[in-house]
């Protein structure tokens, strides 16, 4: 498993669970799972008021308002429209699936409820390719802070949209792994030409974040990804998507799966250095000893 | 460079051999107790002169012996930052359980990245000759460890760098 999911399957299982249920025409249970995403969202299926024949997901993302800026509402009513009402409290956004009047298209329907959160993401991402893709300037520059210390900004000039994410490394050797990753996501372009151009900053943001107030610090990473008009257009639009939104937990995934693996191998190196020391112990020797007697006692 | 692995080794292990010879000597100053005199280090007639075996700079072995106690350190060939974290981490990883490895020291000396702590009661319990064996095959196999998982995590970064690019 090299690349992370976009989807939320638990999401997907649960409302497929459900849907073939009721299309069995069995009775309908009732359900209420909360479930936790990267990034600090929350999802929440239920059956609101108490009414088992409906399902509702609601999802919580803590930087929701900086999405909603983007034009966020629009996108999601665009994708859900029918479903959407309205939010659950502590909650922002939420569908409703009716068990009854199942939709027809119901593996399509499934596969977007576990698309939300990657849909709440993708307001900002078509916003600045459409301006993008008509060759201008975005005046501002997009800023969400989707994690309590690490932000991602999104820009986009004429020929380019730059999406810039910072990252915190908790821990010092995080850090020297990180910069192992990130040298390799630098020189990805000399095997792929079509892959977008990498640039990654430690400690100091970017040339491009100079003047504004973006942390500095030991531990804090800069990686800037330079996205190219083949990437925005929007037959690739979607991938692109797809692929951005979910870079630093990617990079963080596999930073800890490396310290797995190192961790397993130092395991293994150890108990492999115990056993050639206890080479060094001599064997103890059960000797039995007779008299001339004939009387025999055992030697330790 | 590795031509002089074998000559390094082999040094090590002759001094090895030599400075393994101890004995049991109770504590010239607290009565009734055994200390590891090396470690002590009160009274300077029972210390032996340390040697230093060097391959390079960086890479070198400190051996100092005594009548009843024998320390070596080791310093780690660490070429960069990433082999840097790595022996850190191996190296503590072993210290913490050094109680189950018996001749190796907690902390290291000053300097180097490693220790261990060998005492008469050790070579009165253990061949001597397979102790020496343990110190050399540990600083051959850790190099090879270190080369190893340095490459492991080189891969994986590669490999998932790649995965993530070509679906560009």
């Amino acid at each position: 498993m090299i690349l992370l999911e976009i989807n939320n399957r638990i999401i997907e299982e649960a409302l497929t669970l459900k849907f073939n249920n009721a299309a069995a025409g069995n009775k309908p249970e009732a359900l209420d799972i909360t479930i936790a995403d990267f990034d600090g969202v929350l999802y929440h299926i239920s059956n609101p008021g108490g009414d088992k024949t409906k399902v509702q997901v609601s999802i919580s993302l803590k930087f929701y308002k900086d999405l909603q800026e983007h034009g966020a509402d629009q996108l999601i009513k665009r994708e859900y429209g029918s479903f959407l009402t309205t939010p659950e409290s502590g909650y922002n956004v939420s569908i409703v699936f009716d068990l009854e009047h199942l939709p027809a298209n119901r593996d399509e329907v499934v596969k977007k409820a576990g698309l939300l959160k990657r849909n709440c993401f993708a307001s900002v991402f078509e916003k600045y390719f459409e301006f993008q893709q008509r060759e201008e300037n975005s005046q501002k520059r997009a800023v969400i802070h989707y994690r309590d210390d690490e932000t991602m900004y999104v820009e986009a000039k004429k020929d380019r949209v730059t999406v810039i994410f910072s990252t915190v490394f908790k821990d010092d050797d995080d850090i020297v792994i990180g910069k192992v990753f990130m040298q390799e996501f630098k020189e990805g372009r000399r095997q792929y030409q079509q892959a977008p151009q990498v640039l990654f900053s430690h400690k100091e943001p970017p040339m491009e974040l100079q003047n504004t107030n973006a942390k500095v610090g030991d531990n804090i990473g800069y990686i800037t990804f330079v996205l190219f008009p083949r990437h925005t257009s929007p037959a690739a639009r979607d991938n692109t998507i797809n692929l951005i939104h979910t870079l630093r937990d990617y990079l963080h995934y596999h930073i800890k799966c490396s310290k797995a693996y190192i961790h397993s191998r130092m395991r293994a190196k150890t108990t492999d250095f115990l056993k050639v020391l206890n080479r060094a112990r001599p064997e103890p020797k059960n000797v039995e000893k007779k008299t001339f007697s004939g009387k025999t006692f055992k030697m330790n | 460079m590795s031509t002089t692995l074998q000559p390094y080794l082999k040094a090590v292990r002759q001094t090895l051999t030599a400075a393994i010879c101890l004995e049991n000597f109770s504590s010239q100053v607290v009565e009734r107790h055994n200390k590891p005199e090396v470690e002590v280090r009160t009274s300077k007639e029972l210390l032996l002169t340390p040697v230093t075996i060097s391959r390079n700079e960086k890479e070198k072995v400190l051996i100092e012996g005594s009548i009843n106690s024998l320390r070596i350190s080791i310093a780690i060939k660490q070429a960069d930052e990433i082999e840097k974290i790595l022996c850190h981490k191996f190296m503590r990883f072993m210290m913490m359980r050094a109680e189950n490895f018996i001749v190796l020291r907690r902390k290291p000396v000053e300097g180097y990245d490693i220790s261990f702590l060998i005492t008469n009661f050790h070579t009165e319990q253990m061949y001597k000759h397979k102790v020496v064996d343990f110190i050399i095959h540990f600083m051959e196999e850790i190099d090879k460890e270190m080369s190893e998982m340095k490459l492991a995590v080189n891969s994986r970064a590669r490999i998932s760098a790649e995965e993530f690019l070509k679906r560009f």
